[in-house]
């Protein structure tokens, strides 16, 4: 296909802040609203001032409109994510647990709700940038054990994984292609396990 | 083995290969240069992969074990270049070696599996990848004197790494840092 070539290695990280716009996010209408019934998700009736589950891209249509406000996740504030990046630091080997779109909802709540956030916006953005700089550090670090088999990527988020993956699908091919050359023979049994991707921490 | 479609693949089997003939091949010798004559047993020529790898398993009669040629251990698996890559992977210029030294390490280990140099090899990717990624993700690094030198040492297959690796951590970068 003609398609360019990082449009055929990975997604693109618009494409994957589009993914993260359909999580659920709670947030205290100011207007109340009918159900409205959708192929993917239905949206629910809101009632002014009760709290109420809602798809991340409605809710910023509907904070754009001043309709509603925004709750923020409980982990996006300075105190968790210190305690994250603490954590980070702690223990060299092994990422710490953070959600599996933390970039994307952090990023789009932080410049289109971040009037909402209970710390000031530039904290948490500061410290957002200081956790994926310790964390890409330590991917870095990881894949130095790359092989040709396995790679484990606990705890990783999907944006993070995503900037990697490119580079380790093409690394771990190659490998693989090497080190199937001298054993033809009993690779057969072994082919089944190909598909699971783990790295060590 | 092999995509039809890879244009580095079908340059890889194009690369020339010493061997030795084992048997005298009437009305060959315009391949050294004497037109119309034959060409003699234990001369040494330098042939395609793709020629010299059927030749060199396909047996002159049916009932016979001598192959049409034998291959010759080439200078770009011998062991000066094996040391080298073994001392200093990440310095060897692989690009003037052989600019798909992967490619054909893979055919030639299908042919021979020569365990050890597919060891060596594996061994350089590794140290050799890590290295293109850390530029994948510092592109100002690459423009400075070492990073130009780096750059060109690179093999096909690795140039393709690293126009991948740059590729997506500039995407997310801009992602991360654009504003709106």
């Amino acid at each position: 296909m003609a398609l360019p070539l990082q449009f055929k290695t990975s997604f693109l990280p618009l494409e994957i802040n589009f993914l993260a716009e359909n999580e659920l996010i709670t947030i205290l209408p100011r207007v109340s609203m009918k159900s409205v019934e959708l192929i993917g998700t239905n949206l629910p009736n809101l009632n002014a001032m009760r709290r109420q589950e809602i798809p991340l891209w409605l809710a910023l249509i509907l904070k754009a409109q001043d309709k509603c406000q925004i709750i923020p996740p409980i982990w996006l504030n300075v105190a968790y994510l210190k305690a994250r990046y603490d954590e980070e630091l702690e223990f060299p080997n092994r990422f710490s647990s953070l959600p599996w779109h933390w970039l994307e909802l952090s990023k789009m709540l932080l410049t289109k709700a971040s009037d909402d956030l209970t710390d000031a916006p530039h904290l948490i953005r500061s410290i957002i940038q200081d956790l994926r700089e310790v964390r890409l550090v330590k991917s870095r670090k990881g894949l130095k054990e790359l092989n040709e088999a396995y790679l484990q990527l606990d705890n990783l988020s999907l944006m993070e994984i995503n900037e990697i993956r490119p580079y380790v699908a093409e690394v771990m091919d190659e490998l693989k292609k090497l080190s199937d050359c001298v054993k033809k023979d009993d690779s057969m049994d072994m082919e089944t396990n190909d598909y699971e991707e783990d790295e060590n921490y | 083995m092999g995509n039809y479609y890879d244009l580095d693949d079908i340059i890889a089997d194009n690369q020339k290969l010493p061997c030795k003939f084992n048997v005298t091949v009437p009305g060959l010798g315009y391949l050294e240069g004497n037109i119309g004559q034959p060409l003699d047993a234990n001369t040494k020529l330098n042939l395609p992969l793709w020629l010299s790898s059927v030749l060199a398993i396909c047996e002159v009669s049916q009932d016979s074990q001598t192959t049409f040629l034998d291959l010759i251990h080439p200078e770009f698996f011998n062991n000066k270049v094996i040391n080298a890559i073994r001392a200093n992977a990440v310095n060897i210029d692989l690009h003037s070696i052989l600019p798909n030294y992967y490619k054909l390490c893979e055919k030639w280990c299908v042919m021979f599996s020569d365990v050890e140099l597919i060891e060596v090899v594996s061994q350089m990717l590794k140290e050799r990848s890590n290295e293109i990624n850390d530029y994948g993700q510092n592109p100002k690094q690459i423009s400075s004197m070492a990073g130009n030198k780096f750059l060109y040492s690179l093999d096909e297959f690795e140039k393709r790494l690293y126009k991948i690796s740059t590729e997506s951590h500039k995407l997310s970068k801009e992602w991360f840092h654009n504003q709106d």
